[in-house]
């Protein structure tokens, strides 16, 4: 209540130094509004907005690429703004008072294309962007309705890390391509220690339902039908139950630990200070482990008996705003974003670009290896691309696999997800 | 003729002002309250007034917008399961934090009240915690909770207690919310301390002259006597506790398992996670309307338990009433 009305206060005080500003000063406040408007118009300088979600050394890279664009186009200049957490929010804040950056990072095209400028013509007018070197598969991700609206520029499959110094400590041999859950959930076991505070495998608090859907995928199942209409009989199937009932079991049975609560380590911290003998994530943790001296390796994801292993992709693109009044600008920049150098420059996502890969040998690297193969066995669809109402369905969803970590069975927690969801799905 | 001039002007402008003053007086105020209002109503009324607008429509950030009447409410009374978790997890919480909050704030008054060495450093150190701003507190309680490296878990441990993983622990985290809410709660203390000052020593004299003791006393004179700040701070808190937001989404985030999933949170995130204005500002308005029905009642309720002796103009009005019975 206090702090209610001294808000109150602030915020008339400033209202009343903003009417001042605009009625007694009028000479002051012109040589401010002539400045920022020649940031924007002159020829001799232009200013494009960057949006991005990256933090830490990753938004380095990135302000280094933006550096290099300057360099590259005179008189340019990019505004790199990082939204970090907090990226939708400002984004969504941006398209909503028609303010939004020219040039975002995106990868939630189904909530955001109506705001976005469809890149077809720009990129089959633009010979220089040579489409076709880019791995296929990778533009569907930025496609509604068949139009393009996200040129990729980073990518990444998940497989699993593993500690060779536990392994060898415990004489457990290292898992191959082709191993199964039922290996995975044996070595867990075996590689946990409690009395060590050491676990075999580390189980998300909060998982990323999308993170998931390769298992899913794996037993066989989906979230939602092909045609994005049902999820009753999918999301709940008894497939999709058991690839969720098996990680909420390996913390019941006490194989994995439950890790990155509120107030506790992250089961990347738990991995670089060597208690975790496997950790299931994307590229980005490797360089990481790699600097706390871990000797990291990586493997495919296991497979389910007799069926196909198959992985989730995580992507990103750049997109260009509807409401950006320097689109040709902005697609330079992209352009140069999505090129050889700037792909070099990006260490902390795989390249998307095969040149690229077959230039600095990535994909003969064993660290690297695995993640090129599980982009071979990356050819579902995922959920939020097929229904426009996705991001409501993933609450329930997210709250399901919550409770099911935490103990409750995944059938009866997924039920309730798929009776809770329906009103999404009319 | 030149000492009368200069009088006659001065007797006709001194004539003049006080209607000239009269007319303008009419105006001035608000002339020197006009940003005050101003702002008030393009940043408190309009918005205010929009929201209620903005609750009948499906109001994405990004798309079309859709006037679906009263689709925002019967989708929440009918189909939401999480508004009617959240709304019971916040009258669960307000059941519990209120009740302690009024009690806490009164016996911290109370103690400060006696007069005791080191009664102003004692009256600063526990009116500090509400001078940090909520998102600090809650990053302090994260560590102070913490199940591992936590100090709470520390002294528990000394007196032989294991103390559970506040945070993460589905049947703790509420408990957790509520003690981190009622440690800054200095203002309501100061004012329930301000109340205890104003009741008359005389009263109490002759209460203990009467043989009155000390609980007699606490009950038939500081509770009737602080009967009218108790009510303000009552309304305060249910207010406070039905807003409680901050704490939530920096310290548990809703969690675990939507434990502490508060309904301000839900209404946060339906807004600002899944981007459905129309949803949230229909939200919005049924948590209004419930916290003016609350203070309501608790208004209604108090003309049976607030007594407002301290004020000289109802006490004839009571005598008069007294004598007519």
């Amino acid at each position: 209540m206090r702090k209610k009305s001294s808000m109150l206060v602030l915020v008339s005080a400033m209202s009343v130094s903003l009417l001042a500003g605009c009625g007694g000063n009028n000479d002051g406040a012109q040589p401010s509004a002539t400045a920022s408007s020649s940031g924007g118009t002159s020829a001799a300088s232009k200013t494009i907005r960057f949006a991005t979600w990256d933090t830490g050394d990753a938004l380095k890279i990135e302000q280094d690429i933006a550096k290099k664009f300057e360099q590259d186009h005179p008189g340019t200049k990019v505004q790199v703004e990082a939204y970090a957490d907090g990226f939708d929010q400002k984004l969504a804040a941006g398209f909503g008072a028609t303010n939004p950056p020219d040039v975002m990072y995106m990868w939630d095209f189904p909530t955001y294309h109506q705001s976005l400028e469809p890149l077809d013509s720009y990129a089959s007018q633009d010979a220089s962007l040579n489409m076709d070197d880019f791995y296929s598969g990778l533009f569907n991700y930025g496609k509604i309705d068949d139009k393009l609206y996200g040129i990729p520029v980073g990518f990444t499959t998940r497989v699993v890390y593993y500690n060779k110094k536990l392994f060898d400590a415990a004489q457990v041999p290292y898992p191959k391509d082709g191993w199964t859950w039922s290996d995975f959930q044996d070595i867990s076991k075996k590689l946990t220690d409690k009395a060590q505070k050491q676990y075999g495998f580390g189980v998300r608090a909060s998982n990323d339902t999308y993170d998931l859907q390769g298992f899913v995928w794996s037993n066989g199942s989906s979230f939602i039908s092909d045609d994005g209409k049902t999820i009753d009989g999918y999301m709940n199937s008894k497939e999709t139950a058991e690839s969720i009932q098996m990680f909420g079991d390996l913390v019941k049975n006490g194989s994995a630990v439950l890790v990155g609560g509120k107030g506790q380590q992250s089961g990347e911290d738990i991995f670089k200070a060597g208690k975790l003998a496997m950790w299931e994530s994307g590229i980005w943790p490797l360089e990481s482990f790699k600097a706390a001296g871990i000797d990291v390796g990586t493997v495919e994801m296991p497979a389910f008996p007799g069926k196909p292993v198959k992985g989730v992709i995580a992507e990103s693109a750049l997109s260009i705003a509807k409401d950006s009044k320097q689109k040709e600008l902005a697609w330079e920049f992209i352009k140069y974003y999505a090129s050889d150098e700037a792909i070099k420059m990006r260490t902390a996502d795989l390249p998307v670009r095969v040149s690229v890969v077959n230039e600095l040998k990535k994909d003969q690297d064993p660290l690297y290896k695995p993640f090129y193969t599980m982009l071979e066995r990356s050819d579902n669809t995922p959920a939020f691309l097929l229904n426009a109402k996705w991001n409501e369905v993933n609450r329930q969803l997210s709250a399901a696999v919550e409770a099911v970590v935490h103990g409750s069975v995944a059938q009866d927690a997924l039920n309730e997800a798929v009776k809770d969801s329906q009103r999404f799905l009319k | 003729m030149a000492n009368t001039y200069p009088r006659q002007a001065g007797e006709s402008a001194a004539s003049l002002k006080p209607a000239r003053k009269r007319g303008r007086g009419r105006v001035t105020p608000y002339l020197f309250i006009f940003p005050w209002i101003v702002g008030f109503l393009v940043f408190t009324l309009g918005p205010l007034l929009f929201s209620l607008v903005i609750s009948l429509f499906d109001w994405p950030i990004v798309g079309q917008v859709h006037f679906i009447g009263f689709g925002n409410y019967t989708e929440m009374f009918t189909q939401d399961p999480l508004f009617w978790k959240s709304f019971g997890i916040t009258l669960k919480f307000a059941a519990i934090f209120v009740p302690l909050n009024i009690i806490v704030a009164m016996g911290l008054a109370i103690l400060l009240n006696q007069s005791t060495r080191g009664n102003a450093f004692f009256r600063t150190a526990f009116y500090l915690p509400s001078v940090i701003s909520g998102v600090a507190l809650a990053m302090i309680w994260s560590w102070v909770y913490s199940g591992e490296y936590g100090i709470l878990n520390f002294f528990l441990s000394l007196v032989g207690v294991q103390g559970p993983d506040w945070l993460n622990d589905t049947r703790w985290s509420l408990v957790a919310m509520v003690l981190a809410s009622l440690w800054g709660q200095g203002a309501m203390m100061l004012i329930f301390l301000a109340g205890l000052k104003g009741i008359p020593k005389d009263l109490y004299e002759s209460a203990s002259i009467d043989g009155a003791g000390t609980l007699r006393r606490f009950v038939s004179i500081t509770v009737p006597m602080l009967s009218p700040t108790i009510l303000f701070n009552l309304i305060t808190s249910i207010i406070a506790a039905f807003q409680q937001l901050t704490l939530a989404l920096v310290l548990t985030g809703g969690g675990p398992m939507k434990s502490t999933y508060f309904y301000a949170m839900y209404m946060y995130e339906n807004a600002f996670k899944y981007f459905r204005m129309g949803y949230s500002a229909a939200n919005a308005w049924f948590m209004f309307l419930i916290v003016l029905g609350l203070s309501f009642l608790v208004f209604k309720s108090s003309e049976a338990w607030v007594f407002y002796e301290g004020e000289m103009k109802r006490k004839p009005k009571r005598n008069a009433r007294r004598r007519s019975g």
